[in-house]
């Protein structure tokens, strides 16, 4: 990383009104119910710094819902390609490190070795800002995943901001990263005391977790306990089988095919929508329904996070953000679900 | 970028279907066909026994099918598709001159270089078929290369067994041995009445020289593969073609997915040894 510069609560708010000349700036922003959200800004007013975090990350401006692949014409059989998007360079403001590490987590998926052409576009046109965590949040385990609370990536991020006694510590990721940083008015470099304080504040972020996760020989241990009651304890007591787990993950990546006619049968849009492993139809073929037990489709959500993710590709699939125990109506809490088999790995299911 | 025709987009990308005319329709049952496709540019695939496609109708989505021909490097290539569920049907009512669209081919195939000089043993379940006609034809014209290969092949019925015609021309190179719930009618064959696991004691070879390919529903894998490995040959001697829903072929979508292998890429085919520690099965 280059040297870093530090800017004042002002100038900060200064640099993004002028970057939203620039970029489709979006920020976390106050929404209904106490909850924030990341929303298209025009300027920095709106901005909540402070916030906690969000129901949905910022996945969705890179990997949307909903992504139209092609259309094709069934009369002269020719396809036209879909723009991927954006309109416009999107520049998201202020993730927090473990959203961060969710996209570095997803680029895993789709710009592997079958490099996903729309993901890769957005992701290209997609500035990221990253804003450390001075604390631990309620559900939130990052420290526990290594996510968090400050980022802990080299690249694939543009600029990560600290705030420090009421100024911003600002760190270029990237080149295009240095050059945003230098659009920032009242730059100020700073010295090695200023990273020194925040290394302290990051050991004191870190120590304010009340939620963490044991992840030495996890992935081992799941391996192996495929069959532990718990599964099917907590699939059996509580589990609804909703998705909203999977839809507020943010490093999750399945999707459906969508084909769309149109009202004469002559042009279909193929689209891509997210899809969720909890939905019953989701492993279903002609020959039968392979995770058709809620425990499977629960122990598939888990284990692929905590275990076969690692196998896959070379990282956990969670990222400690909280979100999929904060959603879930009936508060499934899979660190809970890990520490009962770290707890008692052999446990049987007993018959009743 | 990506405006206009976007033919930046279409290029090269794994997810935008080509197109395919169907050269000939061919019945092989009551509700199974085979389309002999051929590209519309001629290009050949360069594919392999056990690799797939994603075959489709535009509004109708796709569906994975298996190779049902070897390589010719003519451009061609055959699926055979029974009818069941809403693309198959589709694709089962097309006809000769018409358009299919396909992606691939995916996947990595049968592990043909490892039964070179040793015993074959296949087994086949109804469709589970299709993907081993390959195989077949592989053995046939390399026949030299391979030392006892047999064919256990059952169906419901005698009118449900594929490929007829080539049966008995089979089994002048290799030993095809047929099962089916109810036998009826003739073929040049004998046909045992029962399950295709009731063929296995037939089959007399060296186990610990032998290499197993299997194919069919669920059950069948269950019980062909048990008694196999209860008759002394190892697990990862014994190789299974999967199905699984799939909805991209390039390890994206998340749907074919078993434990950390995704069926689409590391599969179709695996070693049974592979993936008996994963419980999501139908049995």
């Amino acid at each position: 990383m280059s040297t870093s510069h530090s800017i004042s609560a002002d100038n900060l708010c200064r640099w993004v009104d002028s970057l939203a000349g620039r970029f489709q700036v979006l920020g976390p922003v106050a929404a209904k119910r106490g909850q924030n959200v990341f929303a298209p800004i025009d300027n920095s007013a709106p901005l909540a710094l402070d916030y906690c975090t969000t129901m949905l990350g910022p996945r969705f401006f890179i990997y949307p819902s909903v992504q139209r692949l092609c259309k094709i014409d069934r009369e002269t059989n020719t396809y036209m390609a879909a723009d991927p998007g954006p309109a416009r360079t999107q520049l998201i403001f202020a993730i927090h490190p473990c959203d961060m590490h969710a996209i570095s987590v997803l680029d895993r998926t789709f710009l592997g070795p079958n490099k996903d052409f729309y993901y890769a576009k957005r992701r290209q046109e997609t500035y990221t800002v990253v804003l450390n965590c001075s604390r631990a949040c309620d559900q939130g385990f990052c420290a526990s995943m290594g996510t968090g609370p400050f980022l802990r990536l080299t690249e694939g991020f543009d600029v990560v901001m600290t705030a420090l006694d009421g100024e911003y510590l600002l760190e270029a990721g990237s080149p295009r990263g240095q050059e945003l940083i230098e659009t920032a008015p009242g730059l100020q470099k700073t010295g090695r005391m200023r990273l020194y304080e925040k290394s302290r504040l990051e050991q004191q972020a870190a120590a304010s977790f009340t939620k963490s996760l044991e992840t030495e020989g996890l992935p081992e241990l799941l391996m192996r306990t495929f069959e532990h009651p718990v599964y099917k304890e907590v699939a059996d007591a509580r589990c609804l089988g909703c998705s909203n787990c999977v839809l507020v993950c943010p490093t999750c990546f399945c999707y459906k095919m969508v084909d769309r006619v149109d009202f004469e049968a002559k042009i279909v849009e193929r689209s891509r929508h997210w899809d969720a492993c909890q939905d019953y139809w989701f492993a279903e073929v002609h020959d039968g329904n392979f995770r058709q037990p809620q425990q499977a489709r629960l122990r598939q959500f888990m284990t692929h996070k905590l275990c076969t993710w690692v196998e896959q590709y070379g990282c956990f699939g969670c990222i400690g953000c909280g979100r999929c125990m904060t959603w879930c109506p009936t508060g499934i809490d899979i660190t809970e679900m890990a520490k009962e088999i770290q707890r008692a790995p052999t446990r049987q299911l007993e018959l009743g | 970028m990506g405006n206009g025709n976007g033919s930046d987009i279409l290029e090269d990308n794994p997810l935008i279907p080509q197109l395919a005319r169907v050269q000939k329709k061919i019945t092989e049952s009551a509700d199974t066909i085979s389309l002999r496709l051929v590209r519309a540019d001629s290009r050949p695939l360069g594919y392999r026994p056990g690799q797939f496609n994603m075959l489709g109708l535009p509004g109708f989505k796709e569906a994975p099918f298996s190779f049902s021909s070897l390589e010719d490097y003519t451009g061609t290539f055959v699926h055979t598709i029974r009818a069941a569920g809403n693309v198959v049907s589709a694709l089962c009512r097309l006809r000769q001159g018409d358009h299919v669209t396909f992606r691939g081919p995916f996947g990595t195939g049968w592990p043909l270089d490892k039964a070179l000089g040793r015993n074959l043993i296949l087994v086949a379940g109804g469709i589970g078929m299709a993907p081993l006609r390959p195989v077949v034809d592989y053995v046939r014209e390399n026949r030299d290369s391979f030392r006892d290969v047999f064919l256990l092949y059952g169906a419901k019925t005698t009118d449900d067994l594929l490929y007829r015609r080539q049966l008995a021309q089979w089994n002048e190179e290799i030993t095809v041995l047929l099962a089916a719930d109810r036998v009826r009618g003739e073929l040049p064959l004998p046909v045992q009445e029962g399950v295709v696991t009731k063929l296995l004691p037939r089959v007399h070879t060296a186990l610990s020289e032998t290499i197993s390919f299997m194919c069919g529903p669920q059950v069948m894998i269950k019980f062909a593969a048990g008694a196999l490995l209860l008759d002394g040959q190892s697990a990862g001697d014994i190789y299974v073609s999967l199905e699984r829903r799939m909805e991209c072929g390039v390890a994206q979508c998340g749907h074919c997915q078993i434990g950390a292998k995704f069926v689409c890429k590391d599969g179709p085919v695996f070693a049974l040894a592979d993936i008996t520690r994963f419980q999501d099965t139908l049995l």
